[in-house]
């Protein structure tokens, strides 16, 4: 538990993102996949360390998965959400019929367990267990009353084919908080609605399935699994640096930094050139 | 220049026999210059640094040329058609807007350049100086030119037709009250006069068209053809959905649902509270909820704008533009921010058939305040 392969792979892949931005785009494309096959290779590395044989507990016993849950919660979460998950009063909620499309979200983007005290809102952060750690713990809330499943698809399944669909539910259901490219914003009192870079298809579908925090819920019957996959569809297609053909996206918040920086550099260029129009050769 | 300098021109046979520099300089000093020097850049003709730098124009011209050409066919051959991220060939379809944007700009950059560097490095750089011309125009100038603007008025014979000059003033004066009326016009007719009406700003597009007509809840999914009606069951608890209104007179007629969807006093948002939720209603308005089920106008009180930011857990409802607040938990109150009064609430049922449909049009205007309204 001490060892976080997700973590790493997080941690070494953002800041290499980030530096690359004002290069190249080819540059870019070449420093992200190296980025990522290095990232991958680590997480692949700790993982087989950290975890020496679950596969066979994993798929042939669900029950085992659940007692593991069990002990699990029983180390780290016990303490907020009570013994039998009923919740502990001003601690934390109960967890009875969440589910585990619920239970995913919050441990998966490192939500819960919560740290460094009462904030307005929890904030995104490398998760505390192993992919497999979260799956036992999934099946532990899932056994005990039931409640919205997480999808048995993969991240590349979730990823719906018609993101111009997609982009037109987000803008109706999504981009008031989220802003229309996934840019985030301000909430209330100090909460906000996360920016959705470097979120994974899964954890986008649980979070529209539950509405976790703030965040309104989203059923099935109010937009169906394939509008929410081709809402998934568009995130993908305008976050992670994809929606970057300028070559710098400008913090991506639309026309207030792009005619800042078009007016305070455009106008420097043009007094720049029309000098050296009027100097003498 | 008149008087003497006139006497001294040349004559005809004079001028024909005047080399290019004299004319040149004659012609300057009849326009009172006087060119002091006219230094040409490369005075020594053929050397290596005259050549180099009509390379470095050519250089340019060269650029733009070569980036013009990869601009059509770029524009032509490079594949434009969206691809998605993660797929094939979304890499190069990725580098279309830029590789078009920087060929063409290169282009129009090579020729700027090239042109400017051209004249920089071999138009001779001149030395003039000019005369000024001293104190107003002489006597003889402004008498005439007076004489001759009278005499003008004169012969139009102006003065005498005096049918022409009234219908004239006749015409700019009724132009000049029709500049008035433009920011006037608007005051004596009022399109709001009739208060019953669904375009007054006293009701909404939830006004029912004739007494019994059944207007329900309408969900937007992108597609402004598409009908698609709202049950209870629809929204899980904590959820959230702005509708619209739907009649049945609006079935398969386009443009009267996309219109419903444009219309702007008809986003209404729904939200399912949890059914736990304390909620405290307003005076008045005990039976406007259905169950779980609230309708609030999603217009802002304060200046109109959606407030279509929703927090669950806390019941917020805050308006993107300037940041009031509304609490869902108690009848939409404001609690911060500059609106002042509570976003109106929807009076909901479910008829025979399990729609959420709407009882009546809301029991007070929606949105910002207005002239006429008292509250």
């Amino acid at each position: 538990m001490t060892t976080t392969p997700p973590a790493d792979a997080a941690g070494t892949s953002a800041p290499a993102g980030k530096r690359a931005r004002s290069r190249s785009k080819l540059k870019r494309r070449v420093s992200g996949l190296l980025a990522l096959g290095i990232a991958l290779l680590g997480a692949g590395a700790l993982y087989a360390v950290a975890v020496p044989a679950p596969q066979v507990a994993q798929a042939s016993d669900t029950n085992a998965l659940v007692e593991q849950g069990r002990q699990l919660f029983n180390n780290s979460c016990i303490s907020c959400h009570g013994n039998n998950l009923q919740g502990v009063k001003d601690r934390g909620p109960s967890l009875i019929g969440v589910g585990s499309a619920a239970s995913y979200f919050q441990l998966s983007t490192g939500r819960m367990p919560l740290s460094g005290g009462q904030t307005a809102e929890a904030a995104r952060k490398p998760p505390a267990f192993t992919p497999q750690q979260i799956d036992a713990l999934d099946a532990f809330i899932q056994a005990n009353g039931g409640g919205k499943e997480k999808p048995t698809e993969t991240d590349q399944q979730l990823i719906g084919g018609d993101p111009s669909r997609g982009g037109e539910l987000f803008r109706l259901n999504c981009a008031a908080c989220h802003h229309f490219t996934g840019r985030g914003g301000a909430l209330s009192s100090g909460k906000y609605a996360p920016e959705l870079d470097g979120v994974t298809p899964s954890q986008i579908y649980t979070a529209m399935l539950t509405g976790p925090e703030n965040m309104p819920v989203y059923g099935d019957r109010q937009l169906t699994p394939d509008e929410k996959k081709d809402i998934i569809g568009y995130i993908k297609s305008v976050t992670d640096g994809n929606n970057n053909p300028g070559g710098n996206p400008l913090g991506g918040l639309g026309p207030i930094s792009e005619g800042l920086i078009g007016w305070i550099v455009g106008i420097a260029a043009l007094v720049g050139v029309t000098l050296w129009i009027g100097s003498k050769a | 220049m008149s008087g003497d300098e006139q006497e001294k021109l040349p004559t005809e046979a004079e001028l024909d026999s005047m080399t290019r520099d004299e004319l040149v300089t004659l012609g300057t000093k009849l326009d009172g210059v006087e060119l002091i020097s006219y230094e040409d850049p490369w005075p020594v003709k053929g050397t290596k640094a005259e050549k180099r730098a009509e390379r470095q124009v050519a250089y340019w011209f060269l650029l733009a040329a070569v980036a013009g050409i990869a601009f059509i066919v770029a524009f032509i051959a490079w594949p434009s058609e969206y691809k998605a991220p993660d797929t094939d060939g979304y890499f190069l379809y990725s580098l279309y807007t830029p590789v078009i944007g920087v060929t063409l700009g290169l282009t129009v950059l090579g020729l700027g350049v090239g042109a400017l560097a051209y004249t920089k490095k071999f138009i001779p750089h001149e030395l003039a100086v000019q005369d000024r011309h001293d104190g107003g125009s002489a006597k003889i100038d402004q008498e005439t030119v007076l004489a001759e603007l009278a005499d003008a008025g004169n012969r139009s014979t102006i003065t005498r037709r005096s049918l022409v000059k009234r219908s004239a003033g006749a015409a700019a004066g009724v132009m000049g009250l029709g500049l008035v009326v433009l920011p006037l016009g608007g005051m004596l007719k009022n399109p709001f006069a009739d208060t019953n009406s669904k375009d007054s700003l006293w009701h909404t597009g939830w006004q029912p068209s004739f007494p019994g007509e059944k207007v329900y809840l309408r969900r937007n999914t992108g597609d402004a053809s598409e009908v698609v009606l709202i049950r209870p069951e629809d929204l899980d608890a904590g959820g959230f959905e702005t509708v619209f209104p739907f009649r049945e007179s609006e079935r398969g007629n386009e443009e009267a649902l996309s219109a419903a969807l444009h219309r702007a006093d008809n986003p209404v948002m729904l939200l399912r509270l949890r059914p736990d939720q304390n909620v405290v209603k307003r005076a008045g308005q005990e039976n406007f909820n259905f169950g779980d089920f609230y309708a609030y106008s999603k217009i802002c009180t304060h200046l109109g704008c959606p407030t279509s930011l929703y927090e669950q857990q806390t019941g917020r409802l805050l308006c993107p533009c300037h940041q009031s607040q509304f609490n869902v938990f108690e009848y939409a109150k404001p609690v911060f921010g500059p609106a002042a009064r509570a976003l109106p609430q929807l009076p909901l049922a479910v008829d025979e058939s399990g729609y959420l449909i709407a009882r009546s049009d809301f029991i007070e205007p929606i949105g910002p305040a207005f002239w006429e309204r008292d509250s």
